[in-house]
């Protein structure tokens, strides 16, 4: 199994096994294992590293085994509901400091107008909301003027446009040139998927990302916005 | 400088590259596949013989005579008489008219007929203008004519189906409400499956192609295996193909089995003896292409996934090579030097019964 | 369009050109491998494997055995009726073979 430690501030061997098992727990999917695990942490480090070397680095471990057909989507979303308890746990300790408990960003996720496909967006939906963003799914063929009201309704820092079909494609540049035109692109990051989009059709289109599969929508959205 | 060749990325822009770095794509891309699938990677001959094929100067490359295999063909005529902007290139001509084309002009092994939603829940109301449709085609057709459509249990969901869409209820925490929905929906495709293709058995269809099986997971993938067995129980005789949507059968409900296996998870060598045991004639395995990657890698995983899969299948195994899978680049006109290279691959190194 | 033909071009069997479809439904009836498939045919049309991919020997073959020809010839059985002998030659029941018998009585 891959370690995704980062080990932002001072990490040596005693805080090394701290993080392990709070990301063990994570992996685990045990909401119980997650309270445990962090009842016995608290205090012992700083509790934004608790939060980013420990519960968040699991985190990122049940996404990559979820990519790699070793943990399915129910698993993703205990994961995520054990990691939010953990979470919980450490708020009085965060005070008002900036970590991993403050969300990582907005982001409005949906498939373009004409296309009904939903499965693999909510997908992406489910593993952005997992890794910590405020993710607001509206659904699947969603008129263009929808995601703009989103947008702003929810301060959004990041808009995800999915695509299945080569024939819906289009819609992705509608909405990045409706964000244009109320002014609304460069404060607001632009992600497209789906079967037909590639990076080349991102660089097209305008838009600031392409993400092959739900993993790389997770990676390339904190590469945009943190 | 050292000579350059060309290729394709996976979105079909060609690239030049060296004999070098070509030949350490194709065993990265060799390696992702045996990493994922913990199968075994393509020996170094193998790798060998997929440069050469790669590098070929020829524009369009083909198997060594004697090594051909059956194409058979999914989404029916649909390429011919599809006008919705998509891979169709929209002449008018009837079903029958396209099936023929496909028999006589092309030199298909196999056909099929589908509808334009290729979705078999829609199906349900159209299904004596299908019926018809393929006593016509019998009739005038010598080469095996199937019916074929997508499984698609996206569609029993809100708001296409009956049932409350899983998605949003796994991002409300509501698990075991999302794993009912999706097997409702499993149950709901199971009897539609069935039930169209029992009328199409009746007026003299030779069987039923399942096409991107597990599109919506493993719940479709658990409605498409019991529709096999449920069809080749009462049909002993009919022709099933089982095509997959991925390499891998993703965990939506991630506990759903068939025959003590769960089904989530899966990879093409362990899917095929699933598929096998169900009732199907031949399995399909996909491998998807990744479009940010060169042909050369994408080849090397969709040959070393899909070799697993035919020497761990009991069936015929026709690797599934249309756009945007094993190995082909994902474009409407995907082409043709990538396209053949891709062919004589899978035909030379994986060892398909078929494409 | 471009690639159905392409694979049929580099891989295929060439359906009716040559002997394309009847491998391909023994595949079908029979679950056979391509190895198996070929092997059976061969021996029923008499031929080497090789020569079920040669359009100049199956032509012959498939006029002989009327079986069914890709171009247009008069006289030639079609549809049901070219089926009917492929039903013979390969010793399996065909679906829609059996429906027209069954409504012909």
């Amino acid at each position: 199994m891959v370690f995704p430690h980062g080990c932002k501030g001072g990490c040596n061997t005693a805080n090394e096994e701290l993080f392990k098992t709070l990301s063990d727990a994570v992996v685990s999917c045990k909401k119980d294992d997650v309270i445990a695990a962090v009842g016995k942490a608290k205090g012992k480090a700083p509790a934004v590293e608790l939060i980013d070397n420990g519960l968040a680095a699991g985190m990122n471990e049940v996404g990559v085994l979820f990519e790699r057909g070793k943990l399915f989507l129910p698993h993703v979303m205990m994961a995520a509901d054990a990691m939010s308890a953990g979470v919980e746990l450490l708020q009085d300790e965060l005070g008002g400091s900036e970590g991993a408990s403050s969300k990582l960003g907005v982001i409005v996720n949906g498939t373009v107008e004409g296309d009904v496909h939903d499965i693999g967006k909510a997908i992406v939906s489910t593993m952005l909301q997992a890794a910590g963003f405020e993710v607001h799914d509206i659904g699947r063929d969603v008129p263009v003027q929808n995601f703009i009201d989103k947008i702003k309704e929810t301060n959004a820092d990041m808009v995800g446009l999915s695509a299945l079909m080569t024939t819906t494609l289009q819609g992705q540049k509608e909405v990045i040139e409706l964000l244009k035109e109320n002014g609304l692109r460069d404060k607001v990051k632009v992600m497209v998927g789906g079967a037909p989009a590639t990076d080349a059709w991102a660089k097209k289109c305008g838009a600031d990302c392409y993400a092959e599969n739900a993993s790389e929508a997770v990676a390339k959205a904190k590469e945009l916005l943190l | 400088m050292a000579t350059e060749y060309f290729l394709r990325m996976g979105d079909g822009q060609k690239i030049f590259m060296t004999k070098e770095d070509i030949r350490a794509d194709i065993e990265a891309g060799s390696a992702d596949a045996a990493d994922l699938g913990e199968i075994p990677a393509m020996s170094e001959n193998e790798m060998d013989h997929m440069l050469d094929i790669i590098t070929s100067p020829g524009r369009i490359v083909g198997v060594e005579p004697g090594l051909e295999v059956p194409v058979t063909h999914d989404i029916g005529a649909i390429r011919i008489d599809g006008d919705q902007g998509n891979s169709g290139v929209g002449i008018p001509a009837s079903r029958l008219v396209g099936s023929m084309v496909h028999e006589r002009a092309f030199g298909a092994d196999t056909m099929e007929l589908g509808h334009i939603d290729y979705s078999y829940k829609p199906v349900k109301p159209v299904i004596s203008h299908e019926c018809q449709t393929m006593e016509v085609c019998q009739q005038n057709m010598i080469i095996p004519m199937l019916y074929g459509a997508m499984p698609n249990m996206g569609l029993y969901y809100t708001p296409d189906g009956p049932f409350e869409n899983p998605g949003d209820l796994m991002k409300a925490f509501k698990i075991s409400e999302a794993q009912d929905s999706i097997f409702h929906a499993a149950e709901h495709g199971i009897r539609d499956m069935t039930w169209i293709m029992q009328k199409l058995q009746h007026v003299g269809s030779d069987g039923v192609n399942f096409d991107t099986i597990g599109a919506a997971g493993d719940g479709d993938m658990y409605a498409s295996l019991n529709a096999i067995e449920a069809l080749r129980k009462e049909f002993p005789g009919i022709y099933i193909e089982a095509g997959m949507a991925g390499e891998l059968v993703l965990g939506m409900h991630g506990e759903l089995e068939y025959d003590g296996t769960v089904l989530a998870g899966l990879w093409p060598h362990q899917q095929a003896p699933l598929v096998a045991k169900a009732g199907a004639n031949i399995f399909g395995p996909v491998c998807n292409t990744n479009t940010s990657r060169t042909s050369a890698w994408n080849l090397g995983r969709s040959v070393t996934f899909t070799k697993a899969a035919v020497e761990a299948s009991p069936i015929p195994c026709h690797a599934d090579m249309g756009m945007g899978v094993g190995g082909i680049p994902m474009l409407e006109t995907p082409p043709i030097d990538a396209v053949t290279r891709a062919s004589k691959a899978m035909v030379e190194i994986a060892g398909v019964d078929g494409i | 369009m471009g690639m159905p033909i392409s694979h049929i071009m580099a891989s295929g069997m060439t359906g009716m050109r040559a002997a394309g479809d009847l491998v391909a439904r023994m595949q079908f009836d029979k679950s056979m491998r391509i190895g198996e498939a070929k092997d059976f045919v061969a021996k029923k049309l008499g031929v080497s494997n090789a020569d079920l991919s040669d359009e100049f020997v199956m032509r012959e073959i498939r006029e002989e055995l009327d079986i069914g020809v890709i171009t247009s010839v008069p006289g030639c059985a079609k549809g049901i009726a070219a089926k009917m002998n492929i039903e013979k030659l390969l010793g399996i029941d065909i679906n829609c073979c059996d429906k027209f018998r069954e409504i012909t009585g």
